[in-house]
């Protein structure tokens, strides 16, 4: 009776079964008649798209961090309803990052065929050649094929496939010991006041300030500085470093994870350490190392941390940052205070755990606490996501190292934005999402929170607030001041968390007011009611007003040199699926120059941080990539995306030299002295995010190469620089 | 003597006239860039252009030209939306000369609504093209204001709409 009862159960399962896979095949049957491609095409397309576009897009083509799923849920939900013909002009206009446009149709037309394939579209006999106008929706359903879905794993860190910012295979590991006799242990005591002929700290000194003490250079004469030398650096991934000097040794993090000893009078490699993996995509800056006592710590974009010996470049001591294999990713560099290494995390979307600013002891690399930038439902802030489950609680991520007041012992750091992008997407409504967009002031022993400040609760268009925290004494009152995409300039009392005053640097329309005692932001009403899959307009757009291109604070004139963007968008948010541990589709855009701007996307603007009021500011066409660095000599140095490294003079605004670089100027530029003779390095760099994309975009009449990556470094001649001394 | 003293009240009357007039005048202009557009809609949102306007009492007049559009234009028109860079709907229609190269003009009445989202910065010119026909190039119509030059310091923070248009911008 059993074995009965088996048989005519197995017997329902095969018919249901095979009632589903006729229904399958059916709904297959028809899509394939409609589905403009051939089996050839998305096969040729598949290697095509790993050799373009899987670095980015990742292997199964689930998208990560900015760049968005081209398979499944996400896919469909951005481009179900537009036609074949609209993908393949977009991704022909936009894609490979960093490399529009350089394929030729053939290939473009296979790679739209392997992404159609795997959305669920069948193969037909009519091939495509990308004039075909059949809605998306028609022909795929999203349902991704298991082999493309589960691709074998590659080695490394998350990474996989291929991409515009694959690095060149290369051997990793140590390639060179070093074996330098001059090198002085450095001291908390020389982190607190740092000697200018070094650049010991990521911006200059603990505060931030990206500063210089030193005027051989001066507004006098930098028109006569000249190339001293340069070394290229290693291609692929994101170039956007700066180097740190001390006792004559240029420390420069590459892309891939390498870390190198330079002499920084010659630029003679003493030591290299190539810690990998290696890039694979146009992403995930190094954006600067750490030195401290007798060690160089880099936080590499596997999110784990090294500590290696500054005058060998051996490795001492590796530690985790995160668990490894699930993506996440350090980008933002590190910072050392009172014998803690403390790092930020990002990555951290649609899976636990939530990101965190984390230290570790300088000595062992063990950790010595964790600070987590989401607040979980029943802890303090729990409440500010509305009924948003804790494994859906994203964004918070730490992209830009901390500053440090060791008065205070308070190490203060900024959050990005929450995500999804959009209020409408993420359904947490107004609420401040914290810890997002918020200053944090940790302890800088315990990581205990000692205060917090939410600058844009609410925030729904991609507009972080996560970037440097400069900090300034004014008279008695010790302030903090940050700027972020929004392009306010926030000032608050650092011992408090009290909000001061905050002023609008560039154009913005997502906010209508502020209430100057206390700070809080007033949307335009239109914000407030939008819903999703509608576009929205947001200036400035997602590249920011204000990005990772750091400000530069001049002590002498109490000026704050900014870097700014200007570019607005239509944004869409999705309708976001809830399930953990997926890549959330966050939202698209559409990119327009902003009103009132003549089409110039750069500007640069010096405000007085005492009273906030603005001295100069000048307009470009190309947008600003490099932080400015300023010194005694009254200048200040910033590169940007048309290759121009330029000296202004600071207290007027005024270009005194310029010089032409081979490729994107992107970085941190910084100065220091050796032998008695000043000398200021820039890096070249292609990859990164909004900041590069956007221009990439919008300034189609600007060109540059698609590799370069180097560093400069410029100083007066000899003659000149004997007779100054 | 009395001819004379008239005489010059009414050169007076006729030059503070005259000022009046002209304070009245309000000029405004944007440059024309492409609409928000993404990657498939790029080749089709190209072009250039430039418009300026004059706002006397109500009465508005717009002229202005545009280039290198991918294909005709088939309409121009003053929209207007809920901020400086928020696009909305169309307002007015303007008259066009000329297909991918050309010119715009009109002139109106505003209604005391429209004034008010004119002053504010919240109107914006629209051209429309056979292949873009929900809009090829915009730009909001802003109060004209000198620009120094590109790589050209201001003092100041320069023009910023929000800030230097009226009704923008909240401090409480």
């Amino acid at each position: 009776m059993l074995k009965i009862r088996r048989i005519r159960r197995l017997a329902w399962i095969a018919m249901g079964t095979t009632a589903a896979l006729a229904g399958l095949w059916s709904a297959s049957q028809a899509q394939s008649a409609n589905a403009p491609f051939t089996e050839a095409q998305a096969r040729a397309g598949r290697a095509a798209y790993a050799t373009n576009c899987g670095g980015c897009h990742l292997a199964n083509l689930a998208g990560v961090g900015e760049q968005p799923p081209l398979a499944g849920a996400g896919f469909m939900a951005a481009w179900g309803r537009r036609t074949t013909k609209e993908f393949y002009d977009d991704i022909r206009a936009q894609m490979p990052y960093g490399r529009a446009g350089s394929l030729d149709a053939a290939t473009y037309q296979t790679i739209v065929a392997f992404i159609l394939l795997a959305n669920g579209a069948h193969a037909g006999t009519k091939e495509f050649d990308g004039s075909e106008t059949v809605r998306i929706s028609a022909i795929a359903n999203g349902q991704v094929p298991a082999d493309i879905a589960n691709p074998p794993r590659r080695g490394g860190g998350g990474d996989e496939g291929g991409g515009g910012g694959r690095a060149p295979a290369m051997t990793l590991g140590q390639t060179l010991v070093g074996n330098i006799k001059k090198y002085t242990p450095v001291s908390d005591a020389m982190l607190v006041h740092p000697d200018p002929k070094d650049w010991l700290i990521y911006r200059g000194n603990y505060q931030a300030w990206s500063h210089s003490g030193l005027k051989q250079v001066g507004d006098s004469n930098v028109d006569q500085l000249q190339l001293k030398w340069s070394w290229a650096m290693n291609e692929g991934g994101e170039n956007a470093t700066g180097p740190t000097i001390h006792d004559g040794i240029m420390f420069l993090a590459n892309t891939s994870n390498t870390v190198q000893a330079l002499d920084a009078r010659t630029g003679e490699l003493l030591w290299e350490n190539r810690l990998g993996p290696l890039a694979t995509r146009a992403y995930s800056a190094l954006r600067s190392l750490a030195v401290y006592e007798d060690k160089v710590y880099i936080n590499a974009t596997d999110a784990r941390l090294y500590a290696l010996d500054a005058k060998t470049g051996k490795l001492v001591w590796r530690t985790d940052i995160a668990e490894q294999g699930k993506g996440f990713n350090e980008t933002g560099g590190l910072i050392v205070a009172h014998g803690k290494v403390i790092v930020g995390l990002t990555l951290c979307r649609g899976q636990m755990p939530h990101c965190y600013i984390s230290a570790y002891d300088a000595k062992t690399g063990k950790q010595a606490w964790k600070f987590t930038t989401i607040a979980a439902p029943g802890t303090p802030g729990g409440d500010t996501w509305g009924n948003v489950p804790d494994d859906m609680r994203a964004g918070g991520e730490t992209w830009i190292a901390g500053t440090y007041d060791p008065e205070l012992n308070i190490t203060y750091w900024g959050t990005a934005q929450s995500k999804p992008w959009m209020q409408a997407s993420r359904r947490s409504g107004t609420a401040s999402t914290l810890y997002a967009n918020t200053t944090l002031a940790l302890d800088a022993d315990s990581g205990a929170l000692k205060w917090y400040y939410s600058h844009a609760p609410g925030e729904t268009f991609d507009l972080d607030e996560v970037f440097e925290r400069v900090l300034i004494d004014h008279g008695a009152q010790k302030t903090l001041m940050t700027i972020g995409k929004a392009g306010i300039l926030w000032k608050l009392d650092r011992v408090t968390g009290k909000f001061l005053d905050a002023k609008q640097t560039v154009f913005q329309n997502v906010y209508s007011g502020i209430n100057k005692k206390t700070g809080q932001l007033i949307f335009r009403p239109d914000v407030l009611t939008q819903k999703t899959n509608t576009w929205i307009s947001a200036c400035p757009s997602a590249a920011g007003g204000h990005d990772w291109p750091p400000t530069s604070y001049d002590p002498a004139n109490d000026l704050m040199i900014i870097p700014l963007n200007q570019s607005c968008n239509m944004m869409l948010g999705h309708d976001v699926a809830q399930h953990t541990g997926v890549v959330q589709p966050e939202g698209e855009e559409r990119l327009f120059f902003m009103p009132g701007t003549d089409g110039n996307m750069g500007r640069l603007a010096a405000y007085r941080t005492s009273t906030m009021e603005p001295v100069w500011s000048f307009q470009q066409r190309s947008s600003f990539l490099t932080g400015v660095l300023s010194t005694d000599g009254n200048l200040a140095f910033v590169g940007d995306y048309d290759r121009t490294f330029r000296a202004v003079q600071t207290t007027t605004g005024k270009t005194l030299w310029t010089v032409r670089l081979p490729t994107v100027v992107q970085g941190n530029p910084v100065t220091y002295e050796v032998d008695g003779k000043q000398y200021i390095a820039i890096t070249t760099g292609l990859g990164g995010g909004s900041p590069f994309s956007k221009p990439s975009s919008m300034l189609g009449e600007l060109h540059h190469p698609d590799h370069g990556h180097a560093v400069y470094v410029f100083a007066l001649p000899d003659k000149l620089t004997q007779k100054l001394n | 003597m009395r001819c004379r003293r008239l005489a010059l009240s009414a050169i007076v009357l006729a030059g503070a006239f005259a000022g009046a007039v002209q304070a009245a005048e309000q000029k405004y202009a944007t440059r024309l860039t492409a609409v928000a557009y993404d990657g498939a809609m790029r080749a089709n949102v190209q072009g250039d252009g430039q418009v300026s306007a004059t706002l006397d009492g109500s009465k508005l007049t717009v002229s202005g030209r545009f280039t290198s559009l991918p294909s005709s234009a088939t309409s121009a028109r003053l929209y207007s939306g809920a901020g400086i860079g928020v696009p909305g709907s169309a307002l007015l229609d303007l008259q066009l000369n000329g297909q991918t190269d050309g010119s715009l003009s009109g002139s109106f009445t505003l209604n005391s609504k429209q004034l008010a989202a004119l002053r504010q910065g919240h109107v914006y010119v629209q051209i429309n093209s056979q292949k873009a026909p929900e809009g090829n190039l915009w730009g909001w119509l802003l109060p004209d204001h000198p620009f120094p030059g590109v790589d050209v310091p201001e003092q100041g923070h320069g023009f910023l709409p929000q800030l230097d248009v009226p009704g923008n911008w909240i401090e409480k």
